[in-house]
């Protein structure tokens, strides 16, 4: 195979390495040997990723600082499909070239790179460096082709399939983690019995319904949230959000509402706060509602750049003016969360000078980028100029930090001093600023701060010392103005880095973490371990993309395509790994997920029927929540506060629920329906077939665990509820009676079943909580 | 990480929840010590703080419309600006530093590098400014000191990453602490344990048992990472009992005071190692005088009560306390009476194994960094250097006695021994 070729192959694994980042990858103990390159990737995997993207094409590329140089590189995560094949093949090609180019007998290209013959990126590498050496190869090799590498970097032909080793989850687990994960309940029998005669052909009609049910969609909402944060809006949102100016006698409709039907004072007051509470809930809610709009409807996800409408309920509409229009439209106009599509008109300031312009005579929406709520949680400030929803867009909807495309300023002050608009002439500053600020220039329109809603225009016009609104080199044409965002939003969706920047967020929703970004320590012995387990992920992210794009952005196939994949379904290892360089590979491997506050309610829902109701406010804070505003990630390792929050949880649910369900009637029982609490251990050989068999069902209930009555799990939890009773019996002056907080109370609150003459009922609290504490329950 | 984490607490002398090979669970810490200090304390001004109407005072070029170069007040080694008559609230510099000048380093003309936000948290608290993946000096000296203390890294704002190294702990009111203090009773009351003590022995034997059963069988790094930092932070949790005995009555009502409330009954029960410390709002594009005005006085105020109930719990000489803020502001105002951002700072420190009444490095009458030798710490246009973030992490790390630890070699932070501050801390 001719070497261009196979490094064009390769090129298509590793054509969206994003430059700068690291995530999670310096953690793995270094080994003293370098771990092998798994395929002859000189070009794609190391000039390229090493040094081409990261230190390169910020400036060598169209638009950028070096455009006018010699060596212009094509950035191929803005084009997909062929386009992106032919954009490695041109950067392949620009570095030949550049690496046959000599002055006085040495490279020009390494001369560069090191800071001489003036280069405008100064010393971009350090000499003797990983990345250097990587580049010095190259040029060696394109000088003389039948040379070899000089470096470790050498092809390992025999490396195994990346998941080899690796066992899946079987088929019932995989539908109960499905089941919980999106639809927050256990799975039924009816799912079970096709999984246990179809297998795996039998999940993607089960995720289809699946992700038709109403907690499916409560828990997209909260998945969005997750990324988006638009319920973390500060103050009362029927001020915050709603403007002063365009919604003056609008926006406080509740404390005209007629609530003339409750006589008394007091009650007419809770009521008027109660409608209040619901209307700000229902703005904050709108965004999140927009998305699960199109996913429920099964529309393009590009809506959410592009839907040319709001969402709104009876109690918002009101807010917005618009409710005796579209009140025949709402099933129950009063549901205060029934949301519909509508369309705003353009809004009308108090003064002329506040009226928006619009061809249409609407309000041009365009997605979430449009909402007040977008816009409001994302606010502009007179010297942040919109930058900050410039970065937030891009990192939102096309998946790149912008704050990560720029290394270090050597002396970002005296930048700052000696230029008049460093963002336009300092090269150091041009690199993101070219980017970032077009964009900020599409929001131009939404000119107003803090509590002054969000749409106005600046009153001496936008700035001139920014470059011009537009997007990615393309000016934003002055017929357009009115509707930027619009404009924006058409090209975002049809930019391919959209549908792997959603498919990303449908993995972090999923997993709870992010995608894994190519490693940045070139030095480092597991750079090919750790970029093999990056290109392994992202290639598959790639894929699932490009169908995502290709069956018309729906974006339940994005969580199917995840469903069953390798990465999700990873659940253990067949053998021990100990050598460095796989476990690297392996490192980020396996869904290991600890349940986010709102998750475990949930589980526990399932589970027994009703949810804990504590893992709220402050104490799902503790748990590692958010709350949307300052506390923004979820925390992913258990505290010893969040342990001692587990350790309660445990006690208290089995508190809770242990003596009550031997209190029903058995065909009733959630946790016992085989046993009663009265049955002891060692007493006879089917009592104790019997107490097993319970604990199989606890096994199976609360931690998805398939165990026989014989295996090592169920011996372990045999024992200690054995235990507990022996250890009772030894006891003088032990309660006859289960624990006064955890007896169970009739229909009448009075105690019933709370007798516990030899521990049985305790002791079964005692396995129960053990259970609860267990990782199966607590992690995903 | 799993041996780096054993090493890490065989240094510390604390008990273990650490399994020793592969295949062994972690085991329960064989005795229950409290983490006798020091006690690490970042405070962070998040926003960007104004230097020039604190530790760095120029009254010169523009730069200050408060106060004149001749304004400019001194207290042993220490120049700070006059702001009593303009503070609102809080704390003035001048009975700051009349309290704690003999204990405060200060080094001025650091190089942040960077003018935004995000980058200069994260080069500030991590002393990396490329990586994602590094920890915060607090989460890694944490890790290294108490990985097992049930809130060894507790953070209440600023950036927090862990590097995977040990859990971040959030306890967002005081009255959180107590909450989760005693987990094993009905409402955390000490007379109602939901268990007997045999039967909660019991499942504490058979959790300790699924531990070690579980470490039997191949695992993938991620689950055993997983399954190891849960085992650990349930059964370290324990200790947190030993901090209701801490917590006060009587809650301040100033927010950085309660931060250092929580951190402060933390330290004392001896399960926390470090804390992030952190107010907002210093990013004073508009008005900065007014803003600066009240922050400044406010941040000062909030670390004065943390070093001074310190006193009263008798672990002020345990403390390690670093102040600091993600970049500087301009050496002028824009049209809005604010001031953008500055790439050029400072930051001080006060505690345990550091001589104070010091100040190192400058900034020019233009409030551009001087270069400083790092050999003998005075300034030298000629062969100095821009102190940057990594040259006070790999100081701080120094001084923590985890320069060398492996987890901190972990995360090198790619200076030379030339480079490196020589006797920084006195």
């Amino acid at each position: 195979m001719a070497p261009l070729f196979r490094w064009f192959l390769i090129a298509r694994i590793v054509a969206f390495v994003f430059p700068m980042a690291v995530h999670g990858q310096e953690i793995s103990s270094r080994p003293a040997a370098r771990c092998a390159s798994v395929v002859d990737n000189q070009f794609a995997d190391e000039v390229w990723a090493r040094v081409g993207v990261q230190k390169c094409l910020t400036c060598h590329r169209q638009g950028g600082e070096a455009t006018k140089s010699r060596f212009v590189l094509v950035d191929p995560r803005k084009v997909d499909g062929a386009a992106r094949d032919q954009a490695m093949r041109s950067n392949l090609a620009a570095f030949t070239r550049m690496a046959g180019v000599k002055e006085k007998d040495k490279s020009r290209m390494l001369l560069k790179v090191v800071g001489e013959l003036d280069h405008g990126g100064a010393d971009v590498l350090k000499s003797g460096s990983a990345g250097y050496q990587v580049l010095a190869d190259f040029v060696r090799r394109v000088n003389s082709p039948s040379a070899a590498p000089a470096t470790a970097a050498r092809p390992d032909q025999k490396a195994p399939p990346f998941f080899q080793g690796v066992a899946m989850l079987d088929d019932r687990r995989l539908l109960r983690r499905v089941t919980l994960s999106l639809a927050g309940r256990l799975p039924t029998e009816a799912e079970l019995a096709m999984v246990i005669r179809d297998g795996q052909k039998a999940m993607p009609a089960i995720l289809n319904a699946v992700m038709r049910e109403e907690a499916f969609y409560e828990r997209l909402r909260e998945g969005f949230n997750d990324i988006f944060l638009t319920l973390g809006i500060d103050g009362n949102a029927d001020q915050t959000v709603l403007s002063y100016e365009h919604f003056e006698k609008t926006r406080h409709w509740y404390q005209k509402h007629d609530l003339s039907h409750i006589k008394d004072k007091d009650e007419r007051q809770r009521a008027e706060w109660k409608i209040a509470d619901q209307y700000r809930l229902a703005i904050l809610g709108e965004s999140m509602r927009l998305i699960e709009h199109i996913v429920r409807h099964d529309m393009p996800f590009t809506g959410i750049v592009t839907a040319d409408y709001m969402m709104v309920t009876p109690f918002s509409a009101r807010g917005y003016g618009i409710y005796d229009e579209v009140k025949g439209k709402f099933k129950n106009p009063e549901d205060p969360f029934e949301y519909i599509p509508v369309k705003l008109k353009a809004l009308v300031g108090r003064s002329k000078t506040e009226n928006q312009e619009s061809a249409t005579g609407f309000y041009p929406h365009a997605g979430l980028l449009g909402t007040f709520q977008y816009l409001t949680r994302y606010p502009t400030t007179e010297t942040n100029r919109n930058r900050l929803r410039a970065r937030m867009y891009y990192q939102h909807f096309l998946g790149v930090d912008v704050l990560e495309l720029a290394a270090r300023v050597s002396d970002a002050a005296a930048v700052t001093a000696k230029f008049k608009v460093p963002t336009m002439q300092a090269a150091e500053c041009v690199v993101c600023h070219k980017t970032l600020d077009p964009v900020a220039g599409m929001f131009q329109d939404y000119w107003r701060f803090a509590d002054q809603g969000v749409y106005g225009k600046r009153k001496d016009g936008w700035f001139n010392d920014m470059f011009v609104a537009g997007f990615e080199g393309e000016d934003l044409p002055a017929s357009e103005r009115w509707r930027s965002l619009q404009w924006l939003g058409e090209r975002t969706a049809k930019d391919p880095r959209f549908a792997v920047a959603m498919t990303e967020h449908a993995y972090t929703i999923l997993t709870g973490r992010k995608v894994l970004l190519p490693p940045g320590d070139a030095e480092d012995p597991l750079y090919p371990a750790k970029f093999r387990a990056y290109a392994e992920q992202h290639h598959l992210t790639r894929e699932i993309a490009a169908r995502f794009a290709a069956t018309g952005f729906k974006l339940k196939t994005v969580f199917k395509d995840w469903v069953m994949s390798d990465f999700y379904r990873a659940d253990g290892l067949i053998t021990v790994v100990s050598e460095p360089c796989r476990k690297a590979e392996l490192d980020d491997v396996g869904l290991v997920r600890m349940l986010s506050p709102e998750q475990l309610e949930r589980k526990i829902r399932a589970v027994f029927g009703e949810k804990w109701g504590k893992l709220t406010d402050q104490l799902a804070i503790l748990y590692g929540g958010i709350d949307s505003k300052e506390v923004t990630d979820r925390a992913t390792d258990p505290s010893g506060a969040m342990g001692a929050i587990q350790r309660t949880l445990s006690n208290d649910l089995a508190c809770r629920h242990v003596a009550n369900d031997f209190a029903h009637p058995a065909a009733r029982r959630k946790l016992f329906p085989g046993i009663e609490s009265g049955v002891l251990p060692g007493a006879s050989v089917s009592g104790d077939q019997n107490i097993r068999k319970a604990i199989v069902h606890l096994h199976e209930r609360i931690l998805g665990s398939y165990e026989t009555a014989d295996s090592v799990a169920v011996e372990r939890t045999f024992r200690l509820f054995a235990d507990i009773v022996k250890d009772a019996s030894a006891q003088k002056g032990l309660d006859k009676r289960e624990n006064y907080f955890c007896r169970p109370k009739n229909q009448e609150g009075k105690e019933s079943g709370s007798d516990d003459p030899h521990y049985t009922l305790r002791a079964w609290r005692g396995v129960v909580t053990y259970l609860l504490r267990q990782p199966e329950f607590l992690y995903e | 990480m799993r041996r780096d984490f054993l090493k890490c607490c065989s240094l510390t002398g604390l008990g273990l929840a650490i399994p020793r090979q592969s295949v062994v669970a972690w085991a329960p810490p064989k005795k229950d010590s409290p983490y006798p200090g020091p006690y690490y304390v970042v405070f962070n001004a998040s926003g960007g703080w104004d230097t020039t109407f604190l530790m760095d005072p120029k009254g010169v070029n523009g730069i200050n419309r408060l106060y004149k170069e001749g304004d400019i007040l001194t207290r042993g080694a220490h120049m700070y600006a006059p702001i009593r008559k303009h503070a609102q609230g809080g704390m003035p510099n001048e009975d700051f530093f009349a309290e704690f000048s003999d204990g405060l380093l200060t080094f001025n003309g650091l190089d942040y590098s960077v003018n935004n936000h995000s980058p200069g948290a994260r080069y500030m608290a991590t002393g990396k400014l490329d990586s994602l993946a590094y920890p915060t000096f607090a989460a890694l000296v944490a890790a290294c000191h108490g990985a097992t203390c049930p809130l060894s890294f507790l953070t209440f704002g600023n950036y927090s990453a862990t590097g995977n190294l040990v859990a971040m702990s959030r306890v967002p009111y005081v009255q959180s602490l107590q909450k989760i203090a005693l987990s094993d009773m009905v409402e955390g009351n000490p007379k109602a344990p939901y268990h007997d003590a045999f039967a909660l022995d019991r499942i504490e034997q058979a959790l300790r048992g699924g531990n070690e059963a579980r470490a039997a069988v191949p695992r993938l790094p991620r689950a055993e990472r997983g399954e190891n930092m849960l085992y650990a932070a349930q059964t370290n949790s324990k200790a947190l009992q030993r901090a209701s005995q801490y917590i006060p009555s009587t809650i301040p009502r100033e927010r950085l005071s309660q931060q250092a409330e929580i951190a402060l009954a933390s330290f004392k029960a001896g399960v926390c190692v470090s804390a992030n410390l952190d107010i907002g709002q210093f990013d004073s594009h508009a008005n900065n005088d007014t803003d600066q005005m009240k922050l400044i006085p406010e941040f000062l105020a909030g670390i004065a009560y943390l070093i001074r109930r310190a006193g009263e719990l008798k672990i002020r000489e345990q403390l390690v306390i670093v102040i600091q803020s993600e970049m500087g502001r301009t050496p002028n105002y824009n049209p809005g009476n604010g001031k953008d951002h500055w790439s050029i700072g400072s930051v001080m420190f006060f505690g345990k194994g550091i001589r104070g009444n010091r100040v190192i490095g400058a900034t020019d009458e233009k409030q551009f960094a001087l270069p400083v030798d790092p050999q003998t710490l005075k300034l030298d246009k000629a062969k100095g250097i821009r102190v940057r973030p990594e040259h006070i992490h790999e100081s701080l790390r120094e001084l923590a006695g985890i320069a060398d630890h492996p987890l901190s070699k972990k995360f090198p932070l790619g200076l030379t021994d030339k480079e490196k501050l020589q006797k920084f801390w006195g």
